[in-house]
């Protein structure tokens, strides 16, 4: 097991920069989640490190050793496709015996090594099957064991989940988090799926465009977003343009067309005058507030009740607001009520227009 | 990707053996025909054009290459277009045994034919019994002509149906709906969309067809019909230090084929519209009613039948005991069988032709995959150009090659007057390396390319992973087109008769060739062998269609 780290990496594939200077820290023993969306440079990142595509410039850091001159063969890291790439013309104990062969383990110590593998997945009865005989759930839980059984410095997923359906993936989750938790292994999984990152990871790094747009733990990615884009792609958001007037402490006060709205200005870096945006989640709203200090009139423009939450599509001004209430009661929103609406100035961030 | 040391390794052997080959042996024909003495000189062109004999030659060939495609293309024409819109009873079996003749050597066939059509052989009796004619027709005189055109036309008539039948299939049924929805009746569809669409294949095919026809040695050299550009390239093989004529014959040959094939390259480059529109569910295919049905599968089966009888008529000559104006041999005999195998050049024949055919299947193999691992997985700069030089043999007609190799490797090392089994063994290999690299080509497209990551995730360097995942995977296409380039290199006619000169090393076919010729029953003898060598033929092609399936037609494509 060891810490990985990227120094300023970059990776151009003809004129597009598909990694752009990305410095990454990843601890031993780590979960950490590369998140963003197709096409931001994740799986360049972590082919990178597979040793499968070489960095332009930048340097790739096993426990402060450099690796770039290892070939993929000899990274021992153990690599989890998206398709899985179990090799059909292998039994499921012949795929998870592969690597282990490739190493010169005893046979007594292999045949031991694998089925502990398989178990751990629970795949133990399947060992003579044939990867097509299996769904793709099953074939996700072999690929995980023929990456584990290696004992890999580095477990790389590269968005394994995707290719299962929906209660398959939640299942999943808990799993490779289980395994994670009993190997304590250092583990990169990359994903479009900022669920699956919230509740998985223990560090989350938000990427864009070939850039880090922010690192950090699932809340204060999701609480704390650095700039507009995080704060749009982990999760929904509502977003009021304004004019930053005057910063107290932490809390900045912002001027919109709705309202004077106090919220917190965190690493924005913004300056009174600037033209900002107050961001707050849909499920920070509150309505009908009592004596809150951030409050604007709003109607009604349309309701979805969906027992436990009820979404709510508000009208304040021109702009236009969402929010999710939790436990609905007996209230009825229908459309066109008036209302008042408000949100604490700790639930609220101040990000540069 | 980038490209690493021992990939460029491979890649200078690759350069190297198609330079010395392939480049070498062509650059020395067109020397020794342009350049003789050392400067440029179109003489021996003039000299050519001046000789009579050699203009017939010329007219004869091109004639025979023309009537050949014609025929084979109003062969093959309604065959697709039926087989393509219509089902009927035992499809799969009729449109497989319709294939067949293309894979059936047309030089043994033609000893077949040629028994077949002789002046009182079965045809000719056949014909007068049903009153047609009064006199014997001399199709292997005067007509001779006509008699290596249909022997080539049953022979070729497949390649033409396979690139047609694609190039129909290729079109999207909702193009043909939507022609009808726009108020087009049958005609005016076939007319308007069909035909303007199915084009590409009969042009394709056509070009294959006119070159094979235009350059095949052995089927005239079986009719004795020696005014053809192919036979006289063969008569001068002897003494082309002495006379330059050869060379020019084989410039000549080489330019026009050369031309054909980019002209075709060019078209279709330019009118890449045939598979524009995909998708959707293949159209209907309609079942005709009962009449349209017997009318169909009576028209197929008469087809393989006729294209069938080159080879039904060589079974006939190899068993005959007595056959003398009758139709069908009166009496028959296995006795020609053994005399085949026990005259002295046959055991040995048949000895260096497995040798042979089975160190150029190697070298294809390991030519073969290593060329299409580096198209496949590591594309580059310049991976086109390698692309398009190892699909070049394609256009070099064996006569030219072979013609090449006696006069460029005169008086070295590889001299095939003192031993010509390295050029013998390169000479099959780079004939058939095209079909290799295809075959190769598609197993490893079809081989995901993380299965290969995958492997060396896993701790394999390169070489390994190939042995261990990669091979495994496409072991069915490359012994499929290890069993097509074997097969094909055992029945391969001018490289043989060209490069073989010393007895000894007389591979099968130049033995059949001698034996035709040599003694008192030489036809029966050769006849026999040349069954022997079909049956062979016929279980190796099975065998590799059972391991290539589907894609063992798209090797034949253009």
């Amino acid at each position: 097991m060891v810490a990985v780290s990227l120094r300023a990496v970059t990776k151009r594939f003809g004129d597009t920069v598909a990694v752009d200077s990305v410095c990454l820290d990843i601890a031993k023993g780590e979960l950490f989640f590369l998140l963003g969306p197709s096409g931001c440079g994740k799986t360049t990142i972590l082919r990178m490190i597979a040793g499968f595509e070489t960095p332009d410039t930048g340097e790739i850091l096993f426990d402060e050793r450099s690796v770039l001159e290892l070939p993929a063969h000899r990274r021992n890291t153990g690599l989890v496709f998206q398709n899985y790439a179990l090799w059909p013309h292998m039994t499921v104990e012949q795929n998870v015996a592969y690597g282990l062969d490739e190493r010169r383990v005893p046979k007594a110590e292999k045949t031991e090594r694998v089925a502990s593998a398989l178990n751990s997945v629970h795949m133990g009865d399947y060992a003579r099957r044939m990867p097509n005989q299996l769904s793709g759930g099953q074939q996700q839980r072999v690929a995980l064991a023929r990456a584990l059984v290696i004992e890999p410095d580095v477990v790389l997923l590269d968005e394994p989940l995707s290719n299962l359906d929906a209660q398959l993936r939640l299942k999943m989750r808990h799993e490779i988090r289980r395994i994670h938790d009993e190997t304590g292994i250092t583990m990169l999984y990359v994903t479009h799926d900022q669920k699956e990152s919230l509740s998985m990871a223990d560090t989350i790094a938000v990427m864009s465009m070939g850039l880090v747009e922010q690192v950090g733990s699932p809340r204060s990615v999701y609480r704390s977003p650095h700039n507009r884009f995080v704060a749009d792609f982990v999760g929904e958001t509502n977003l009021i343009p304004g004019v930053l007037s005057r910063i107290e402490g932490n809390r900045g006060r912002v001027a919109t067309s709705i309202g004077e709205f106090l919220a917190r200005v965190d690493q924005t870096g913004a300056a009174p005058g600037d033209r900002v945006l107050c961001m707050v989640r849909p499920e920070c709203l509150v309505i009908n507030p009592g004596t809150a200090e951030n409050r604007f009139a709003a109607v009604v423009r349309r309701n979805v009740y969906l027992g436990e939450l009820e979404q709510l599509e508000l009208e304040a001004g021109d702009i236009g607001v969402q929010a999710v209430l939790s436990n609905p009661g007996e209230e009825s929103f229908r459309t066109g009520k008036e209302l008042l609406a408000g949100f604490k100035p700790d639930d609220a961030v101040i990000l540069k227009a | 990707m980038k490209i690493r040391p021992p990939l460029i390794a491979v890649l200078v052997g690759i350069s190297i053996f198609l330079c010395v080959f392939l480049f070498y042996p062509l650059a020395y024909v067109f020397k020794e025909a342009l350049l003789p003495g050392g400067s440029f000189s179109m003489a021996f062109f003039r000299n050519l054009l001046a000789n009579p004999i050699m203009r017939e030659a010329i007219a004869n060939s091109f004639m025979l290459a023309a009537v050949t495609t014609l025929l084979a293309a109003l062969l093959a024409i309604p065959l697709a277009l039926v087989s393509v819109r219509y089902t009927f009873p035992a499809k799969g079996l009729l449109s497989g045994l319709l294939l067949v003749p293309m894979i059936m050597p047309p030089f043994v066939g033609a000893i077949g034919m040629r028994q077949f059509l002789a002046r009182f052989g079965s045809v000719n009796l056949l014909l007068m019994k049903i009153g047609w004619i009064d006199a014997p027709i001399d199709w292997l005189g005067a007509a001779r002509f006509w008699g290596v055109a249909i022997v080539m036309v049953l022979h070729l008539y497949p390649v033409m149906y396979l690139n047609i039948a694609a190039a129909l299939a290729n079109i999207d049924p909702s193009l043909q709906e939507a022609a009808v929805n726009l108020g087009s009746n049958g005609r005016r569809l076939f007319r308007r969309v069909t035909l303007p669409l199915m084009i590409p294949g009969l042009f394709a095919g056509s070009i294959i067809v006119f070159i094979w026809a235009l350059t095949d040695l052995g089927t005239p050299l079986v009719f004795e019909y020696r005014r053809v550009i192919p036979v006289q390239i063969f008569d001068r093989v002897t003494d082309m230090s002495s006379n330059p004529e050869g060379f020019a014959l084989v410039v000549l040959v080489l330019a026009l084929t050369m031309l054909i094939f980019l002209a075709g390259k060019r078209l279709f480059g330019t009118r890449a519209y045939e598979t524009l529109a995909k998708g959707g569910a293949r159209a209907g295919e309609k079942q005709p009613g009962l009449a349209g049905r017997i009318l169909i599968v009576t028209a197929f089966a008469a087809v393989v039948f006729i294209a069938l009888l080159p080879h039904i008529a060589l079974v006939l000559t190899s068993l005959r005991e007595k056959w003398f104006m009758t139709v069908l041999p009166e009496s028959c005999t296995l006795s020609h069988y053994r005399n085949a195998l026990g005259h002295k050049l046959t055991l040995p024949g048949i000895r260096n032709s497995i040798f042979l055919s089975a160190l150029s299947t190697l070298l294809d193999l390991v030519l073969g995959v290593s060329v299409a691992y580096l198209l496949v997985r590591r594309r580059f700069k310049g991976s086109d150009i390698l692309d398009a030089i190892v699909m070049l043999p394609l256009a070099v007609p064996g006569l030219v090659l072979a013609f090449g190799y006696v006069g460029g490797f005169a008086g070295t090392m590889l001299d095939p007057r003192e031993n010509p089994v390295p050029l013998l063994v390169i000479a099959y290999a780079m004939r058939r390396l095209p079909y290799m690299v295809r075959a190769a080509y598609a197993g490893f497209q079809q081989v995901g390319r993380t299965l290969e990551e995958a492997a060396m995730n896993m701790g394999s360097p390169v070489p390994r992973m190939l042995r261990r995942v990669t091979m495994p995977l496409i072991s069915a296409n490359l012994i499929g087109g290890g069993i097509l380039v074997f097969s094909f290199a055992m029945l391969e006619v001018s490289d043989s008769l060209i490069l073989a000169i010393k007895e000894r090393f007389f591979p099968i076919t130049k033995v059949i060739y001698q034996l035709l010729h040599r003694i008192e029953d030489g036809a029966y003898v050769a006849s026999a062998l040349g069954v022997w060598a079909m049956v062979f033929l016929a279980l190796s092609l099975m065998t590799a269609g059972v391991l290539l399936g589907r894609r063992m037609g798209q090797l034949f494509r253009a």
